[in-house]
């Protein structure tokens, strides 16, 4: 029984099934709020309201011509879309959505797994780097560079955000904390500002407008993607979107009381509180213009970063009060 | 500086009808003079080729079949047309022999397809009918 | 280390074929070459082989975005070879649809900077509210693009009272809609980050280098035809010059948006004073000898038109100089500083028409100074043969 648990939990639920799944459907949900903030239509025809778009879109490109480029260093080139969607999907293994024990930690769920969620979801960034550094372009090299660059911007001020709510619960694995501010919900209210600092600084990790710097079509073409094609092209879509999924569940489950209720009542609140998130991410994208990657690492030091240590003293003093 | 000074606009559109139109399924009428595709009305042509002759695109092609039975032939090459209009001004019968409609989805997959071709008896119901081509002048406007 | 990146002539940021070949250092832009003649048509060539009025439609397609400016300008100038004054209200009408030309321009300029800049909703935005102007445009004349409204003598169709007070309801919506993309423009912080001291272009730079248009009157030089030497109906009408002295891309944006606005006000003035009678006069079918030089404030800037006639019923030569080409210059200056991100920016903030700017190329030899004609089936059997002898590239060279 419990083999069918974890095979299912692998798999099935969170595991790769729902999160393709999933993840399209976040996809086509971004889309959709993205053109409708646009009064535009969005996805329109590809099953009922488009939903489909997103799989045709996948299923589109896996049929697509695959070019290596002669000089680009073939393996990493061919392995790296594989291993970032690995990455991304074993991220989204450590959710807490169903299947832990607040009492007896699991593989799935144990002390530090908010440490290590954040660890996998810093690989994705190195990944595209190599992607990037691998396909020997001019234009994917500057989108490389940048990708690094605006990784030292924005992976402190979220690791600080995510410090916080943390620090207040007196836990480094993430059930637990869902589970202390589903106790207390009057104590998500002094992390909203760590709960801000989180969402711009995901919005860079997901390399969204106004973040969209490595992948800059106006400015350097494709970017970090130039070279790839078809498949890989795929593949990493794929782990954009997954990766969209996870931090936005990550974000769920540290700021907005996690998904509690067993499987059903949990699926419910998982599929609400991503997507609010995805929702602030999106009217984020619509909200601004890409601005510069010396902006971008301006911005996080003089903003991001000053304004999640003020939250960090707020969340110390806060918790000295409680105790 | 205003930070998010586009938002209220943006959520305003969120709960609006979208203002672009699900183009194939559903049309937006043109207005009328609408310069479409251009036609000939066989029984008003007088031969006179001052459409063929101000046709920016040589879009108009006008052969004798039979010079004795003043039996002649106008193919419109839609394909080169660049809808103009010109023929239309240019044409100096009343009513007019060469006309304008609105259609404008005529794109096709071959360009011998967008030929269209009349083979018709020149008109003479026109009292100060000039004589094939005059060298003069055309009315412009 | 340095490298050159390639910007075109197949680039998201170009919507026409031009190579921009930027020396970079990382993310700085330390030289910057253009290059054209990827897009050259022979339109000077095709128009000697046409009548006057066969002209009129081609001079029209040698822009999509003004092509009004380049019929019009053509058509100024051969009314003045003909010596022909065309009808009050056949101006009226001609210089009517030039300003409702100008503001679609705008508007279309407004959102490609904001696609530029990777503000997509802004982009969104203001092309709706550019279906407005397109919208009277194809009601006025027909067509939305070409709006072919212009004969020699005056124009085609005339207007009647409906589209007049339809015209004047459409000015209305796109002004207050203007003064919204102004506040939205200049006060998005992550937008004004990118425009603001971006693309520099002093104004001792822009005479020297002879900028026009808009991007010449956002350092501070306030040069418009219109003003300096009022054409047609410009005199008899009300408007300013507006300039910026911050001599960026955001001084180039205040400049477009205040120009959408006097456009307004010229259109009004237009509509209310449209006189009555004729449309078009009548016009022989040749030009008497002589040459004429016919100048044209479009929406990026002088258009210039010289048409010289032999008595035919066709130009001898038509020669054009569209605005972006006096543009060219003072781009590459502006270019020269800043980052790779501004490059889109910097380039669009011209409002370049490529293929309005190409003209005939003349191959000189570097070491002889002889010029060569190649014929364009000699160069593609010299491509054919060289692409054939080429040896296959099996190890590229990875500078890093």
């Amino acid at each position: 029984m419990a083999v069918l648990r974890t095979l299912l939990y692998l798999f099935v639920y969170p595991g790769l099934l729902f999160l393709f799944a999933y993840s399209t459907f976040c996809e086509w949900f971004d889309r959709k709020v993205f053109a409708r903030l646009q009064n535009r239509m969005g996805p329109t025809h590809t099953g009922s309201f488009g939903l489909l778009q997103p799989i045709a879109d996948f299923i589109k490109l896996l049929a697509k011509e695959d070019v290596v480029p002669a000089a680009a260093d073939k393996g990493l080139f061919r392995v790296l879309p594989a291993f970032g969607l690995a990455v991304v999907s074993a991220a989204g293994l450590l959710l807490p959505v169903w299947n832990f024990d607040l009492a007896v930690p699991s593989f799935t769920s144990f002390q530090g797994d908010l440490i290590v969620l954040l660890y996998l979801l810093s690989l994705p960034t190195l990944i595209i780097f190599l992607a990037a550094w691998s396909s020997t372009n001019y234009f994917s090299s500057i989108g490389g560079a940048r990708v690094l660059t605006m990784l030292f911007g924005y992976e402190v001020p979220l690791f600080l955000a995510v410090l916080s709510p943390a620090i207040l619960a007196g836990s480094w694995r993430l059930a637990e904390i869902a589970a202390f501010y589903q106790a207390k919900p009057l104590l998500i209210l002094p992390n909203l500002l760590a709960f801000a600092i989180a969402v711009v600084a995901v919005q860079a990790k997901l390399e969204r407008c106004p973040f969209d710097i490595p992948h800059a079509e106006t400015e350097i073409v494709g970017g970090t993607f130039t070279e790839f094609s078809g498949k890989k092209l795929a593949l990493f879509r794929l782990m954009f979107d997954i990766e969209m999924v996870v931090s936005s569940g990550l974000l769920a489950a540290v700021f907005l009381g996690g998904f509690p209720g067993g499987a059903l009542v949990g699926f419910a609140h998982l599929v609400v509180k991503t997507l609010f998130v995805i929702f602030l991410l999106s009217l984020i994208r619509a909200l601004t213009s890409r601005i510069r990657i010396d902006q971008v690492v301006t911005l996080a030091w003089k903003y991001l970063a000053p304004l999640a240590v003020l939250q960090l003293l707020i969340i110390i003093l806060l918790k000295g009060l409680l105790s | 500086m205003r930070i998010a000074a586009f938002l209220p606009e943006l959520l305003r559109s969120l709960f609006k009808k979208p203002n672009t139109v699900d183009y194939p399924f559903k049309k937006l009428a043109v207005p009328e003079g609408f310069r479409g595709t251009p036609h000939l009305d066989p029984d008003m042509c007088i031969v006179c080729r001052a459409c063929e002759r101000d046709c920016p695109a040589e879009a108009i092609e006008i052969t004798a079949v039979n010079e004795a039975e003043k039996r002649f032939r106008m193919v419109i090459h839609n394909d080169r047309c660049i809808h103009c209009g010109q023929c239309v001004d240019s044409c100096p019968t009343v009513p007019k022999a060469m006309r304008i409609d609105s259609l404008f989805e005529i794109a096709d997959d071959s360009r011998h397809k967008m030929k269209e071709d009349w083979v018709y008896v020149r008109a003479v119901i026109k009292p100060k009918a000039p004589a094939p081509a005059p060298a003069g002048e055309s009315p412009n406007a | 280390m340095k490298f050159q990146i390639p910007i075109g002539p197949q680039h998201p940021a170009l919507k026409e074929p031009i190579s921009l070949r930027m020396t970079v250092e990382g993310e700085v832009i330390v030289d910057a070459d253009i290059r054209l003649g990827y897009n050259h048509r022979g339109v000077e060539k095709v128009a000697e082989e046409k009548n006057w009025t066969q002209n009129l439609y081609l001079s029209e397609r040698i822009c999509g975005i003004c092509s009004h400016s380049h019929s019009t300008c053509y058509v100024q100038g051969v009314e003045k070879l003909m010596d022909i004054a065309p009808p009050p209200r056949g101006m009226y009408i001609r210089y009517l649809v030039s300003e409702l030309e100008r503001v679609h321009s705008h508007l279309l300029w407004l959102g490609v900077a904001g696609h530029e800049a990777g503000f997509d909703s802004f982009f969104m935005y203001t092309w709706r509210d550019r279906e407005v102007v397109m919208d009277l445009l194809e009601m006025i004349t027909g067509n939305r693009v070409h709006y072919a409204i212009n004969a020699v003598g005056g124009v085609r169709r005339d207007l009647d009272d409906l589209q007049k007070a339809k015209v004047l309801e459409g000015v209305k919506i796109l002004r207050e809609r203007s003064v919204y993309y102004f506040r939205i423009g200049a006060s998005e912080p992550s937008f004004v980050a990118r425009i603001a001291g971006v693309g520099v272009l002093p104004l001792e730079k822009a005479v020297a280098l002879c900028a026009v248009g808009p991007t010449a009157r956002a350092s501070g030089w306030a040069r418009d035809v219109r003003k300096e030497d009022p054409y047609a109906v410009y005199g008899e009408l009300e408007f300013d010059v507006p300039t910026a002295d911050t001599c960026d891309v955001l001084g180039r944006v205040v400049v477009r948006v205040k120009e959408l606005l006097e456009s307004y006000k010229l259109i009004e003035q237009m509509i209310h004073k449209l006189p009555e009678g004729p449309i078009a006069a009548k016009v022989p079918r040749k030009a008497k000898p002589g040459e004429v030089v016919s100048r044209y404030e479009a929406p990026r800037g002088e258009n210039l038109h010289y048409i010289k006639s032999n008595g035919t019923d066709k130009p001898e030569r038509l020669k054009v100089r569209a605005p972006t080409l006096a543009n060219y210059p003072a781009t590459v200056e502006m270019l020269r500083s800043g980052f790779i991100a501004d490059i889109p920016l910097i380039f669009a903030a011209i409002d370049p028409c490529i293929c309005c700017a190409e003209r005939a190329v003349v191959l000189t030899s570097a070491r002889s100074g002889e010029e060569s004609i190649v014929r364009l089936g000699d160069l593609r059997r010299q491509a054919l043969e060289r692409h054939q002898k080429a040896p296959l590239k099996r190890n590229a060279v990875w500078p890093f």
